[in-house]
């Protein structure tokens, strides 16, 4: 399979409305790398120039060493799936599947085979005779997947494909979408708005901002150790507070009136520096007080003094809303544990210093 | 014959029927009467008339199509007809099609030029291409010369059925999906986009054979005997065989509407192709 690197990319739209500010990106081959970021972060525009439907201003797009900027988006030999159904509306879901193999001229009796293996794979074997408008969203996108894949594509591109379509069938078919990629090896990049998408099916995620790639990790390091801001805020709930450095060398920063010790494997703040504290809902632990002072005031458990200010039901956890004093907090805890909790109650807020994450105020 | 009702009441199988005020009915019947009765004299006057002492029946009918004037006139008039759905469908699918995908800025330049023969009389039209035209001698004293010219008075009919038929589709992710599957720009626009829009082009065609059947003043102009001409000159002459010429040229048309239809039927209706999209 197909090694991609986008190198420089930068793209400027009318009106001076930058789409891609350089923009640097390597997925490796067999890797399923997600561009997750939010409307007009440049991510759609990306995939595109890298599809062949737009030209950048600069910069290049290499797939196995060999630029193929030159080449129109007909001859790259990359699959792509697209945010609104693409189906072709006068083709049944097999001819669909059979039409890049028809181009390529392919035996009849091969297009048919490879048609009904790959609308098998998909699950849709009983529905090969079915018309776009004859099968449901979830279906269409299936085929599009499909057709995508059947002539055996070096990359498989897929924008927001999952979109248009309802919450349990967007699981459902994200799970798919992963087990094909899996079972075929096939290079992959994939652009979506839904975090939870990007961190649930992907080797890497690349969250983009304002043109650029923030950071490039793995889910689990995107979601723990946010190098930016604004990846830390995009990806996932977080809580900020702001705090100032007291030592570097002892990593502890005042936040309010309260001493904080930080152990995260990174610190790089001088004495006295401003700093943002952004710290997860389900880092967050609550213990019920009795007279409100918040227990420990600091330093050893790191407990904020606080009040509960909302209890919302997510299901499995709660999330509840406590004011310490410097700001409302979220915490994510277990649904048996705030069914002790009440509103307005005093509660010591516990922070797990080893999840606290300190990055320069902006 | 008297009705007979098998089943429940009307009333109780789809519910209370509301009754139409009378002046909406009255409207209505002045309407269908407005289009019906000049179709009924036609056809009550293509019968009129005595000949040799007796009614005429289908005599007129017979003289139409005894007359070598009419098999050559009308067989001109198709084969022009022909001519310029031809020529008008291969002008304006590409370009539409291109103007759709790759220059939608053109569109309003389209609009306003499609409209343009609406608002430029045909004689005024003529005046202006016959010096234009002579450059061509070949072409000029050619009936085909014809064709050539109702594709500019097709041009607001097909464009604008081509026009709707485009954005009922969503032509660009059709086209980059083609596109990404390989086909190149000819492949998506015969393979995907044109078996998308027959009922479109279909539609638009009709009205291109209706308006180069029924052209008379240019045809006259240029003294081709196309049919309209044919039947202006009859109409001179007989009116019962001129009012003969008038129902078959209705009826051959309500025939090619009813296997227009029929062809069309068998495409997708735009209807399925949105919901697609």
């Amino acid at each position: 399979m197909a090694r991609i690197e986008l190198r420089g990319l930068r793209k400027q739209f009318g009106g001076g409305v930058v789409a891609l500010d350089r923009l640097d990106l390597d997925v490796a081959s067999g890797e399923f790398v997600s561009l997750l970021g939010p409307s007009g972060c440049g991510k759609t525009t990306a995939l595109r120039i890298v599809a062949g439907f737009e030209l950048p201003d600069e910069g290049e797009v290499l797939v196995d060493g060999a630029d193929v900027l030159h080449l129109p988006a007909s001859r790259r030999n990359m699959g792509m799936v697209f945010q609104s159904y693409s189906l072709f509306p006068n083709m049944s879901a097999k001819s669909n599947v059979e039409y890049p193999l028809r181009i390529r001229r392919q035996p009849r009796a091969e297009r048919d085979r490879r048609a009904r293996e790959l609308l098998g794979l998909v699950g849709l074997a009983k529905q090969v005779d079915r018309y776009p408008h004859q099968l449901s969203g979830g279906q269409q996108q299936r085929v599009a997947l499909a057709r995508a894949l059947a002539h055996e594509p070096g990359v498989l591109l897929l924008d927001e494909p999952l979109s248009a379509l309802d919450a349990k069938v967007r699981v459902q078919l994200r799970e798919e979408v992963r087990r094909i990629q899996l079972e075929l090896g096939i290079t992959t990049l994939y652009v979506t708005h839904d975090q939870e998408e990007a961190l649930s099916i992907s080797d890497r995620v690349a969250v983009m901002s304002e043109g650029r790639v923030e950071q490039v990790g793995t889910p689990a390091e995107v979601y723990a150790r946010p190098r930016t801001a604004f990846v830390a805020s995009f990806v996932g709930t977080v809580n900020r507070l702001e705090a100032r450095v007291v030592s570097s060398v002892e990593r502890t920063v005042r936040c309010g009136e309260v001493v904080l010790t930080v152990a995260a494997d990174v610190f790089d703040h001088s004495d006295g520096s401003s700093v943002a504290l952004y710290l997860r809902p389900e880092d967050v632990g609550l213990r019920p007080t009795l007279n409100g002072d918040g227990g420990g005031g600091g330093g050893g458990d790191n407990g904020l003094p606080g009040r509960v200010r909302s209890v919302t039901f997510l299901g499995p956890v709660t999330r509840v809303g406590v004011d310490c004093g410097l700001g409302a907090l979220v915490a994510d805890v277990s649904s048996e544990t705030a069914l002790g909790l009440s509103l307005d109650q005093p509660v010591s807020v516990v922070v797990d210093s080893a999840r606290l994450r300190t990055l320069a105020a902006s | 014959m008297a009705a007979v009702t098998v089943g429940p009441p009307p009333a109780r199988r789809r519910g209370r029927r509301r009754r139409l005020p009378a002046w909406h009915v009255l409207w209505i019947v002045v309407a269908v009467a407005y289009f019906l009765v000049p179709i009924v004299s036609l056809v009550q006057f293509s019968f009129g008339g005595v000949v040799n002492g007796h009614s005429a029946g289908f005599h007129w009918y017979g003289t139409v199509f005894a007359d070598p004037n009419f098999r050559s006139s009308f067989w001109l008039s198709v084969q022009i007809a022909i001519e310029t759905v031809v020529l008008s469908n291969l002008l304006l699918i590409p370009t539409t099609f291109w103007i759709h995908l790759r220059l939608p800025r053109l569109r309003p330049v389209m609009d306003f030029v499609s409209v343009l023969p609406f608002v430029v009389p045909p004689i005024v039209l003529i005046v202006g291409l016959i010096p234009f035209l002579r450059l061509f001698t070949f072409l000029y004293s050619r009936p085909e010369v014809l064709a050539f010219i109702y594709v500019v008075f097709a041009l607001p009919f097909l464009y604008r059925s081509l026009d709707a038929g485009l954005r009922a589709i969503n032509l660009r992710t059709l086209a980059e999906a083609s596109a990404n599957c390989g086909g190149s720009t000819w492949s998506t626009l015969v393979r995907v986009v044109l078996p998308n829009l027959r009922s479109a082009v279909i539609g638009g065609s009709f009205l291109t054979v209706a308006i180069a059947m029924g052209e008379f003043t240019i045809s006259s102009l240029l003294s081709f005997n196309t049919f309209p001409v044919y039947l202006f000159n009859i109409g001179q002459t007989t009116g019962n065989e001129a009012a003969a010429l008038s129902v078959i040229s209705l009826l051959l048309t309500w025939a090619l509407m009813v296997s227009l239809y029929l062809v069309g039927r068998g495409g997708r209706t735009t209807a399925q192709v949105a919901a697609t999209r």
